[in-house]
């Protein structure tokens, strides 16, 4: 019973903001530039859902997110476009990028550590060139969805596959799967030694993981309904931002990544203003002082700020003022 | 009969200059454990650096060279001292390769995001008055630039080979890469050995780059592609092997040039990505070396 109360008390903050992104649309009028943001923060979290759990929990850099991502784009909006309704069509592009996964990551996941990491990195440029060589025109939805866009549907997709994601991510890590999955990063011939099959769950992990990606990758198409250049939904991008929002949030969390997402995009807001493309730089430049300085994230730094004040507190320049 | 001629003089030309590129990463990487995927970043900064001597002050892009090197050189310096030095301090050696790519990646972003600022994102090339007239061998065309792009890499590769197996410093450098704690037991002084390795590495990447601005052309975001293949003459080569990334790069070349009898041109780098993931999945050690 204690338990309950005490996870009761500590969901209460992330009910109320939930709760706020459902409501708020309804009751009063957002401008289309706020929402526009919210759609692509939902598109984050759920690509940095994605990517933490194959990257964070169980330890694997995969670098070819992209693909999972442009495949759900692509096929959502295929899809979508022959009158498919938009909830089926994003779960299709999920799978369809379920199915990519078992075809390239398999191969894949047999190498280890940082092979994987640049495997995957050539999987995903393997896709954009196939791709890119493959749709030489503009892609576009037909007129007649043009016409009806609505940016509120978009949103409330967007709210609905991230608190999928969030939820698909927290139900793994606290299952058996998760278990394994931490065994795989942690010690992975440790595990190998125990018992654990750790092929199959890096496999298992890669699959969820793709799947949320894919899923991401609908929202998009959805979101965006003309394309100029296909290839730039395989664009490295689309793999290094979700990356880096993990890692500034904090890896093998689950609030990791929404925090380092709406920090990304909060940030890239007023910077984007001020500094124009520098911003870019900055971005950088963050990134790696949290691999260098704080490699738990903004999540991981919670205590060490804690220690940090206690100290400032118990000094006597403190009891001085 | 020509074109196989002329299709393998181009794999033989375009396989140096992967070698030529894949040297710096294997320096880095067989050495001294640091991953960087920065690596075309740099390329393109060094192609850069040649242009602005181009059409700055009309130097050409061969005499720049040496500019280039100390350029890119003082360039590695800075890099090991603000990014990687601090990686030495992680407990295995996994981790300082996972790590390095991470922080790599991100100066990536900052790199390629000056360069756009002070460039622009347009494709800039150096026109020199030599360019695209060819030295013509019984009928097979060898361009001058890629002429002078193979004797760059073949001097670079003796270059790199004499200075680690002749010199102190070279011996240094071994000697820190088998065992880093009894080296500096015995007097090495392994930080330095790691920093001026770290330049080298830097420096043949801005020797790339002037190969790649004279013969093909740079832009800020051109690094990645160039990185790939860097990587996959590395691991053919086997990792630590470096006297193998040369000859490595020209069967990848050869591989590459030669697929365009079977699939489409603009498929061509695609294909050198999946043979590559095929070699990494049954021979990962590498073509050139013994297994164990």
């Amino acid at each position: 019973m204690s338990t309950i109360t005490a996870n009761w008390k500590k969901l209460l903050p992330s009910g109320i903001v939930v709760a706020a992104c459902i409501i708020l649309p309804m009751v009063m009028e957002i401008g289309t530039h706020i929402l526009s943001l919210m759609v692509m923060l939902f598109i984050y979290i759920i690509l940095s859902q994605s990517w933490s759990l194959i990257g964070g929990y169980t330890g694997q850099i995969n670098l070819g997110l992209a693909a999972f991502f442009g495949c759900g784009v692509l096929v959502t909006h295929f899809i979508w476009s022959i009158g498919v309704p938009i909830y089926l069509a994003v779960a299709i592009g999920g799978i369809s990028a379920m199915f990519l996964a078992a075809v390239i990551g398999l191969p894949t996941l047999r190498l280890k550590g940082v092979y994987f990491a640049i495997g995957t990195l050539a999987l995903a440029e393997v896709c954009r060139i196939v791709v890119g060589n493959t749709f030489t025109r503009m892609v576009q939805m037909p007129i007649y969805y043009v016409v009806n866009y609505n940016l509120i549907s978009r949103y409330y997709l967007g709210l609905v596959v991230a608190l999928i994601a969030v939820g698909v991510v927290y139900l793994v890590t606290n299952s058996k799967l998760g278990l394994a999955m931490a065994a795989v990063r942690d010690d992975e011939e440790a595990g190998q030694v125990t018992g654990v099959n750790t092929f199959k769950y890096k496999v298992l992990a890669l699959l969820i993981s793709a799947f949320l990606a894919g899923l991401g990758g609908g929202v998009y198409a959805f979101f965006q309904l003309t394309f100029q250049f296909v290839s730039s939904v395989f664009s490295p991008l689309w793999t290094f931002q979700p990356l880096m929002a993990v890692m500034i949030g904090g890896v093998g969390t689950l609030a990791g990544p929404i925090i380092g997402s709406v920090f990304l995009v909060i940030l890239s807001e007023v910077f984007a203003i001020t500094l124009g493309e520098a911003h870019l730089i900055l971005f950088g430049i963050l990134f790696i002082l949290v691999v260098l300085f704080f490699p738990y994230g903004l999540v991981g730094s919670e205590h060490k700020v804690r220690q940090w004040m206690a100290r400032v507190r118990r000094s006597r320049l403190w009891k001085a003022i | 009969m020509e074109g196989v001629i002329q299709t393998i003089v181009y794999g033989i030309v375009v396989g140096a200059l992967y070698g030529l590129i894949a040297l710096g990463l294997g320096l880095l990487m067989g050495i001294m454990k640091f991953l960087n995927i920065a690596h075309g970043t740099f390329i393109m900064l060094g192609g850069y650096v040649s242009f602005w001597l181009f059409t700055l002050w009309g130097i050409d892009p061969y005499l720049s060279i040496p500019l280039v090197i100390v350029a890119m050189f003082l360039i590695g310096l800075l890099l090991y001292k603000l990014t990687l030095s601090p990686l030495l301090k992680l407990p295995h050696i996994g981790m300082r390769i996972s790590n390095s790519l991470l922080i790599t990646f991100g100066v990536i972003y900052v790199l390629d995001n000056a360069m756009t600022l002070v460039w622009k994102a347009d494709v800039r090339t150096v026109i020199a008055s030599y360019r695209g007239e060819a030295l013509n061998l019984f009928g097979v065309r060898v361009p001058y630039t890629g002429l002078a792009g193979l004797g760059i890499a073949v001097l670079a590769a003796i270059a790199l080979y004499f200075i680690l197996s002749r010199t102190y410093f070279g011996k240094h450098v071994r000697a820190a890469t088998q065992d880093a704690e009894a080296a500096s037991l015995c007097g090495v002084n392994v930080q330095q050995t790691y920093l001026i390795s770290c330049g080298i590495a830097t420096a043949l990447a801005g020797i790339a780059g002037v190969v790649i601005v004279s013969s093909y052309s740079v832009m800020p975001t051109g690094g990645l592609s160039w990185l790939l293949m860097g990587i996959v003459v590395m691991v053919l080569a086997g990792e630590g092997n470096i006297n193998a990334i040369l000859p490595a790069g020209i069967i990848l070349g050869l591989v590459e040039s030669l697929s365009v009898f079977v699939v489409p041109i603009q498929y061509r780098q695609a294909i050198a990505l999946l043979i590559f993931i095929i070699v990494l999945m049954f021979r990962p050690q590498g073509l050139f070396t013994k297994r164990g």
